[in-house]
């Protein structure tokens, strides 16, 4: 039977970060975000960067991933992930520094590979803003 | 007879040095427990990605992949050895530079040019000893090595294996088999292999195996796809689950020697204390014979 929740589990490869009861999980899909509802059908998929959102009641955590894959099965949402952090973890400030840092080498590069690395580097960094932005609001 | 203040010097220097194995001893207990945490913890990750690889392995069949495939010719060997930074370990060094030795004549048996990379002093001062040349020395692992200390190890030895510029990569480390039984092995982790990388520690992994296996899945994108992913990750958490046992195995042997340690000191203080209480013993008997011979030749 469907239940009316879903099992989320997050597990990083230092430690399980989390093991929660959920009604609705969205996770970044490598091509955009996929959501989760109870009852969805199994899945497996390669995760990108970006926001993760478990939301139970009236109440919603925010998390940032890198990267990593999603199990779905049997009401279980497993996000296997190699860093994943909540959003009142992030620091704005550090996470600014690196975007700079970022931009700039991202403009002194040459190559595609540089580029594309510093890129991805950059969006990873405004991604994490982004969450960390809407903690405040 | 040795003297007595020489037996009560003694007695003192080895309870101080009881002290201090008593204290290393509850040191290594503590750091025992919280590498066994995060080792356990971290085990969660490996279960699951085993368990993916798994899954994906049987919709995706005949998969190929450089990590999973073998070099025909097997020139340069990546030799890791993982050891510790500090001694007062027992055997624990010993035993897994037995291991890398015998590993190291049997890749020179069989003409394949060696690439020992190593962690910790001892290993290192070892080999220096030996005037064997090491190709990397890493020092910065000590009892909590963290995935983003290892990944990019793991990251080179991949670009390295999909060149063709390392033909296998193994790593020399004590194995947690148990608290009570840890075991220096050498184990291969590339060429990758499907089957080892799913039967991970414990029986708990293989029920979950069979018990997953009819569950049909969605891919996004396709399982091919996921399984190239899948498979680095695979065995980047393969080598830090190695790290992470040898740190583990560090904690326990020391923890172990320090135990023997404290416990010969005891042994030690109560013989001295025996042959001092003897001594002492022997001098007043000896000096009320000279009081007595003497009050008799007087009388």
């Amino acid at each position: 039977m469907a239940g009316k929740e879903i099992h989320c589990m997050i597990v990083t490869p230092e430690r399980a970060l989390l093991d929660v009861k959920a009604d609705f999980v969205s996770v970044p899909l490598y091509d955009g975000e996929l959501g989760v509802l109870p009852g969805r059908a199994p899945m497996i998929g390669r995760l990108g960067y970006g926001e993760l959102r478990i939301r139970k009641g009236s109440t919603t955590q925010y998390l940032y991933v890198d990267g990593g894959f999603l199990q779905v099965r049997d009401d279980t949402v497993t996000v296997l992930t190699s860093r994943a952090m909540f959003d009142y973890h992030i620091t704005p400030d550090a996470v600014r520094q690196s975007m700079e840092a970022a931009q700039a080498a991202l403009k002194k590069a040459s190559g595609t590979e540089a580029q594309e690395t510093h890129r991805a580097a950059q969006d990873k960094a405004r991604a994490q803003l982004r969450i960390a932005a809407k903690k405040k609001s | 007879m040795a003297s007595t203040r020489v037996l009560v010097k003694r007695r003192k220097a080895v309870r101080n040095i009881k002290k201090i194995t008593r204290t290393m001893e509850l040191i290594a207990t503590a750091r025992f427990k919280k590498a066994m945490d995060r080792a356990s913890e971290a085990e969660a990750y490996t279960r699951k990605i085993a368990e993916l690889v798994t899954d994906l392995s049987a919709t995706a069949e005949n998969v190929s992949h450089p990590l999973l495939k073998k070099h025909d010719e097997i020139k340069n060997e990546v030799l890791l050895v993982l050891g510790s930074n500090r001694g007062l370990c027992g055997g624990y060094n010993a035993g897994i530079l037995r291991e890398a030795m015998l590993a190291l004549k049997r890749i020179g048996e069989q003409k394949i040019t060696p690439h020992l990379e190593l962690s910790g002093k001892r290993p290192i001062n070892f080999f220096r000893f030996a005037g064997i040349k090491a190709e990397q020395v890493y020092t910065q692992f000590e009892d909590k090595p963290t995935f983003a200390e290892v990944e990019p190890i793991a990251d080179r030895y991949i670009k390295g294996y999909m060149d063709g510029t390392i033909d296998r990569v193994e790593v020399a480390y004590m194995k947690f088999m148990s608290a009570s039984t840890q075991k220096p092995v050498i184990e291969t982790l590339l060429p990758l292999d499907v089957k080892t990388t799913t039967a991970g520690k414990g029986p708990t992994t293989r029920v979950a195996e069979s018990r997953k296996k009819t569950v049909e899945y969605e891919f996004a994108p396709s399982a091919s796809d996921i399984l190239t992913q899948l498979l680095p990750e695979s065995f980047k958490v393969r080598l830090f689950k190695c790290f992470l046992d040898a740190a583990v195995s560090e904690q326990i042997a020391r923890r172990v020697t320090m135990k023997q340690a404290t416990e010969n000191a005891n042994d030690m203080i109560k013989a001295l204390t025996q042959e001092y209480n003897r001594a002492r013993q022997a001098g007043i008997t000896k000096e009320i014979l000279e009081i007595v011979s003497g009050a008799d030749a007087l009388s």
